[in-house]
């Protein structure tokens, strides 16, 4: 009766342990240093390139456009609101910087009326009612644009 | 006869299992002596107040719908392009005369949230940013089944990339709906605060191009920080308090439409 | 991709109210729909089986054999739905080597372990073990080696071995009990912790999924027991088959009974969630909930095995009853699961929309994989039927 029983119970240990000890050589190193997660990821996760690169390094050039910038309303939007610094694989300031087209469209993204923008602080008009043939560019200077040009 | 045939085949057994078990003891012994060799990876620090608790505040007064965030989130963090992708997104609420609320955001806001209900027929309409909340008690961390979803030391909800085996459990347990599946690394992704960007000094890509500092991003823990300052002047709520996730993203002027 | 896309467009295009941008996509599709079913099915077979074991209701003695292989057929295809599902397959061991104790989830790999070798393989082992020494005289081939090989060198056939077998496997069963609780009642817990989703956050779901998984099981048993006796041109033993019947009515009457306290406590609550749900339910479900799971699924069945307590027609009348009811027992426990699965996904975490499920046909998600992954167990089944055939078993007593 004995047989049995005990052959089963022994082969269920070590079925256990062998389990065990191939658990112990799986599992990554850093696993559980800081909690139930691989602790390496923490560096994992800081390793991607930045697009957008903060005003600071556009003032490294464009010292001129930023004090611009400050002297009018659209101080408070950072360079790289409008700025998109990948528009496509070749943007690079250097090489094929990061060109504002100035279409409608784009200004409307945040002037165009919308009651859910009322009192925020930001000029709002009708695109289609305000000059709908021209371009905002054509009469605002994007970096003083109560500058009226022409 | 037969059972000797028997005996010999199961000694045979036992022999190769007991090699089987040798070796893999023998390599689980030499193993921990293995790892005393290799240069020790970077340790955080062990003190936890040396740490920054890193939160966000959202001024929905001050949320315009641009839609600028949600674009240079996509860009910053190689995000899929089509329209069922966000790790942030804003939603537009239109509250009615009659009662009723339009919730609309198409495209996430990407190309700025546009007019879609008539003048006379809005009592009011606001924004809401929306992100992953980067909860203390996470449900998504807590419903991870391998440890590939956790929170960092410094309060950052993250992913593992190499350890996710793509099961949507974490997807399913977001009350915010902040995760999704990646189609291209097929793992979870979510919002990480930029996580490469803020351990640099950097501001978060969304707060960055907010052209009315609508969101603020700073360290709960530093008295001095603009979000410590926000909490303290604003009333600020979390979204759907009633869960109890200790969510870290704190709204300003939150109506009791957002959902 | 451009066809992942294109479906997701299509999904864009068929929503209704507001959805979070993210809850586009139905994350969990057939294949998570399919493991519960299939776990449920394992768990009710069982249960079957071990009415005859432990709890000793005699009349069911001709099914006990047929259950317990049923019950490891399906086990062993089990996890395929779900190495399916996930996007890095390969990556799957690391719920054995890390499993964290805060998920659900992670009960999976043990649990499917210790159920499969620790209870079922054991339990058919210590039934069979006395039949495979005797069986290994008298045939040839790959069975006679097969028999060899799996007796392990436990060679003894005498009366005291006998009643050693018995004695294991009877504790081995009261053992299994539990273990089939847990096998699918985690199963229920995953859905029922996640607050995020007021279809799922429920303290009934593991119960619910319990008593429907021993209603489908049962249900199981009986349908491949008529289907063995018609193919093998045996007579139906009728005591066994109205005492199956007879089960899957009271176990019925008490999953039906689950499932409509859950409902009637969420309609007299109507707390935030209601709303949504109840457009869910008329709308989106009415076909698979209100007609598939309830009406076909649950009130026929319960109409006519509850009319035969009263008014028992003759043999073949009840034969065919009992073949229809069977089926459609089956087909509306795997739209329970589908409404579980899906209807939690339909509509969004704003509570505001819905967006739609378009099942493929091909592709590892699709209505062929499930095909594939519902008849390989029976495959397996015919298989085992052969190979271990429980009405060749040799009678000590």
């Amino acid at each position: 009766m004995a047989k049995i029983i005990f052959r089963l119970f022994a082969s269920f240990v070590v079925f256990v342990g062998v389990f065990i000890l191939i658990q112990q050589s799986l599992i990554p190193d850093s696993f559980g240093k800081y909690g139930h997660y691989r602790a390496n990821s923490i560096e994992d996760n800081k390793i991607s390139s930045s697009f957008y690169k903060g005003e600071k390094e556009c003032t490294s050039c464009h010292q001129d456009l930023y004090d611009q910038k400050d002297s009018d309303l659209h101080s408070n939007v950072r360079c790289e609101s409008c700025h998109i610094p990948k528009i496509d694989v070749f943007t690079d300031c250097e090489v094929m910087p990061p060109i504002v087209e100035g279409t409608n469209d784009f200004c409307a993204a945040c002037h165009a009326t919308n009651p859910g923008r009322l009192k925020k602080g930001v000029p709002q008009l009708d695109f289609k009612e305000h000059e709908p043939d021209k371009k905002c560019i054509e009469c605002h200077n994007p970096h003083a644009p109560w500058e009226l040009l022409e | 006869m037969g059972t000797t045939r028997i005996k010999n085949n199961r000694r045979k057994f036992f022999q190769t299992s007991a090699a089987l078990l040798g070796g893999t003891i023998m390599y689980s012994l030499i193993k921990p002596f293995e790892a005393l060799s290799q240069p020790q990876t970077e340790d955080i620090k062990e003190n936890k107040e040396d740490l920054p608790l890193w939160g966000m505040g959202v001024d929905i007064e001050s949320c315009i719908g641009c839609g600028k965030c949600a674009e240079a989130c996509k860009i910053e963090n190689n995000v899929p392009k089509e329209p069922f992708y966000f790790r942030t997104w804003i939603e537009q609420y239109t509250v009615k005369n009659d009662g009723e609320v339009k919730i609309e955001s198409p495209n996430g806001g990407i190309g700025g949230l546009q007019q879609s209900v008539p003048d006379e027929d809005i009592f009011k309409s606001f924004m809401v940013p929306k992100l992953c909340n980067h909860c203390t008690e996470a449900p998504c961390v807590q419903a991870c089944p391998v440890g590939a979803t956790f929170i960092s030391p410094d309060g950052v909800v993250l992913v593992d990339d190499s350890y996710c085996i793509g099961c949507s459990y974490c997807i399913q347990a977001c009350p915010y709906g902040a995760r999704f599946m990646n189609p291209i690394t097929k793992v979870a992704d979510k919002c990480t605060f930029c996580y490469h960007r803020i351990s640099d000094g950097l501001q978060p890509a969304c707060v960055e191009v907010c052209p009315t500092d609508a969101r603020i991003f700073g360290n709960l823990r530093d008295k001095k920080s603009d979000l410590v300052k926000f909490l303290q002047k604003n009333p600020t709520q979390v979204l759907k308090p009633h869960l109890n996730t200790h969510s870290r993203v704190f709204y300003n002027g939150l109506s009791s439409e957002v959902r | 991709m451009e066809e992942h896309y294109q479906h997701l467009y299509q999904a864009l295009s068929q929503v209704e109210g507001y959805i979070y941008p993210n809850d586009i996509d139905l994350h969990w599709g057939l294949m998570i729909v399919l493991y519960p079913y299939i776990t449920g099915l394992v768990a009710g077979a069982f249960i079957l089986a071990s009415l005859e074991r432990v709890f000793d209701v005699k009349v069911l003695k001709p099914t006990y054999g047929l259950a317990l292989l049923t019950a490891l057929a399906f086990l062993l295809v089990a996890t395929l739905p779900l190495v399916s599902h996930l996007e890095h397959p390969l990556r799957s061991y690391e719920i054995f080597m890390t499993p964290n104790s805060t998920s659900a989830m992670a009960i999976f790999g043990f649990v499917y372990l210790w159920y499969l070798m620790v209870v079922l393989l054991l339990e058919i082992w210590f039934d069979y073990r006395r039949d495979f020494v005797l069986w290994s005289k008298t045939s040839t081939g790959f069975k006679k080696l097969f028999y060899k090989v799996i007796t392990l060198g436990i060679n003894d056939t005498d009366e005291k071995s006998v009643k050693l077998d018995d004695k294991l496997g009877y504790f081995i069963t009261v053992l299994g009990i539990p273990s089939a609780f847990l096998l699918h009642g985690y199963v229920g817990f995953i859905f029922g912790s996640i607050k995020a989703n007021p279809w799922w956050s429920t303290v009934l779901m593991p119960v619910i999924f319990l008593f429907s998984a021993m209603v489908s099981g049962i249900a199981l048993v009986m349908v491949i027991y008529m289907v063995v006796c018609w193919i093998r041109r045996v007579k139906i033993d009728m005591p066994a088959l109205d005492t199956i019947a007879k089960y899957l009515f009271y176990i019925l009457i008490i999953d039906f009974t689950l499932e409509s306290l859950d409902q009637i406590h969420r309609i007299y609550e109507a707390e935030e969630s209601f709303d949504i749900i109840k457009v869910l339910v008329g709308g989106k479900l009415n076909i698979t909930l209100l007609f598939m799971q309830v009406i076909l699924g649950t009130l026929i069945p319960l109409a006519v095995i509850g009319l035969f307590q009263v008014y028992k027609p003759s043999e073949k009348i009840r034969k065919i009853a009992y073949l229809v009811v069977g089926i459609l027992v089956l087909v509306g426990i795997f739209f329970m699961r589908w409404n579980v699965v899906i209807g939690g996904q339909l509509f969004s975490k704003s509570l505001s929309g819905f967006t739609s499920f378009n099942a493929v046909y091909y592709g590892m998600e699709g209505y062929l994989m499930t095909a594939i992954w519902l008849i390989l167990p029976l495959g397996i089944l015919a298989f085992l039927l052969w190979l271990m055939p429980p009405w060749k078993k040799i009678a000590a007593h």
